[in-house]
């Protein structure tokens, strides 16, 4: 296939499927644990890490990757410092996120070449280093997930009952938020900041409406995820649109694909079981 | 056999304690119930118990030797816990069967006792036949009976239940306590309940804890039977 001709595609392909798949097993848990919102700030986070990184002349990839993991740990300190307004540390992080960013980014004005391949993503943007981080990360969230699958499920039902059953909540939460900082400071470079959280929440949105059990669940999140990214990046290349957002869209039209899907469902069984003879007679009657 | 002691235990969440030198003893092996009107602390004192929360001052201590060589295990139904999110993804037979996961530790498999235990919860609380319906699906009596299944199958030394009654019918209800009463009477285990309705669950109780609010003098405790409690006395 044309599209596989070239290496920096091939480099994105490989990237692009593995955050295709522990973008949406991370979304999974985040969505069920009500903080969707936090895969959103701690990109707007990495990207302070970026622009700290390029005016300390360090790696900016790696600058992005160590900061956006010491959002993920701030969150989860004030989290229990507001237990009340769970909504409020992920505000506050963002802002301030931002507001780095920005200021930083004022000091180099030269970058911001570099900076909108981060904003947006960039298939060219996936270096070497990029890659091993990538897989560095994905093979991390895979044992994580896939050792502790039973913690967690209790962790997510149900913090306080896991806490008293002998769940260590404390340490898992805190794990938990340094997984999701590495994620999305690894998805940067394949969808960019502005659309990270797409790819970890839209399939993660899929999954609950469509599944009947947790792993179910997780198993439509990364099939969803995966056939996002690969439809998404070949289109991108056909059509030359900016890969992130193509990713995007694309999801999004699963997405409203499966509430058009599952609501025409829902109308048929209606229109079945009122149709059936049992219920025309008890209306008769 | 004591299960719990407080001593001297001050509890509040602004500047007044809402809990004032509280001296209490639990028995092991009966079947408790806590009751008082809304706001007596009820659910304050459970968790203070449990050390979900910590006391200002006083002590509070759970006697793990009533765990046959290993930690004592406690089942816990919070007041909360039917209003979990409607969208979580799971059928109501893996939902019970998580109760298990304490005894499974990461990797063990479940084995074919685990699964009869987990449909013996499930009759126990007449839920088997909905073992295959997503729990968002299910009314908010169902949701707490599951729940109570749940904690069943965590095969605890001490089951504790906040309002574990709330959103079921009379019959239900009764069947509850008549589990619960099973659960002491036969397994020899321990159940602390936090309920509004003293006059039904009344004759199942072997103990009842009265949390009764007195004006000017903060809140005391009132009890009957075999609990030892005493309330603003210094030890």
């Amino acid at each position: 296939m044309d599209v596989f001709g070239y290496e920096f595609m091939q480099r994105a392909f490989w990237a692009g499927g593995m955050i295709g798949i522990i973008g949406p097993l991370l979304g999974v848990y985040l969505m069920l644990r009500r903080q969707v919102l936090m895969a959103d700030t701690l990109s707007h986070v990495s990207l302070a890490g970026v622009a700290l990184g390029s005016v300390l002349r360090l790696n900016p990839a790696l600058s992005g990757f160590a900061v956006a993991v010491a959002g993920g740990i701030i969150i989860e300190q004030l989290r229990r410092s507001y237990r009340t307004y769970s909504e409020l540390p992920v505000a506050i992080i963002m802002t301030s996120g931002l507001a780095l960013a920005v200021v930083l980014m004022s000091l180099r004005q030269n970058l911001s070449k570099s900076f909108s391949s981060y904003l947006f993503g960039s298939i060219v943007a996936v270096s070497g280093t990029q890659l091993k981080l990538i897989a560095l990360v994905t093979a991390a969230g895979l044992i994580y997930f896939t050792v502790l699958r039973r913690p967690l499920y209790s962790l997510t039902f149900d913090e306080e009952t896991a806490g008293i059953s002998g769940v260590r909540t404390g340490l898992l939460s805190f794990s938990f938020a340094v997984l999701t900082g590495m994620t999305v400071a690894a998805a940067m470079p394949v969808v960019g900041v502005l659309l990270v959280s797409a790819l970890i929440v839209l399939p993660a949105s899929i999954a609950l409406r469509l599944a009947s059990g947790f792993t179910a669940a997780i198993l439509i999140a990364v099939s969803t995820g995966l056939l996002g990214v690969f439809s998404g990046l070949t289109a991108s290349y056909y059509i030359n649109t900016p890969p992130g957002g193509t990713i995007a869209l694309i999801l999004l039209l699963f997405l409203l694909a499966a509430i058009s899907l599952q609501k025409l469902a829902r109308l048929k069984r209606r229109r079945r079981q009122y149709r059936s003879p049992l219920h025309s007679r008890d209306t008769v009657n | 056999m004591i299960l719990s002691s407080m001593r001297n235990v001050v509890f509040g969440y602004g500047e007044e304690p809402v809990i004032d030198r509280l001296t209490l003893d639990i028995e092991a092996g009966q079947f408790i119930g806590i009751t008082g009107p809304n706001g007596a602390a009820k659910t304050t004192l459970l968790k203070l118990m449990l050390g979900l929360l910590r006391p200002w001052s006083g002590t509070v201590t759970l006697n793990q030797e009533i765990a046959a060589g290993g930690r004592l295990e406690i089942g816990y139904v919070p007041q909360q816990v039917a209003s979990f999110n409607t969208g979580f993804p799971s059928s109501v037979r893996e939902l019970v069967r998580s109760g298990c996961y304490g005894r499974l530790g990461l990797f063990r498999r479940f084995t074919k006792e685990q699964e009869e235990l987990v449909e013996r919860c499930l009759r126990q609380v007449e839920m088997w036949d909905y073992r295959n319906r997503r729990i968002g699906e299910l009314s908010g009596g169902q949701k707490q009976r599951i729940c109570i299944a749940r904690a069943l199958a965590q095969e605890p030394q001490v089951l504790v239940l906040d309002e574990p009654a709330t959103g079921m019918d009379a019959a239900s209800r009764a069947g509850l306590y008549k589990l619960m009463r099973h659960y002491v009477s036969v397994h020899k285990r321990t159940v602390i309940m936090v309920t509004h309705g003293q006059e039904e669950a009344g004759s199942y109780l072997d103990s009842v804890i009265n949390l009764e609010r007195r004006e000017r003098e903060g809140w005391t405790c009132l009890v009957t039977n075999s609990c030892s409690v005493r309330f603003g006395q210094e030890e």
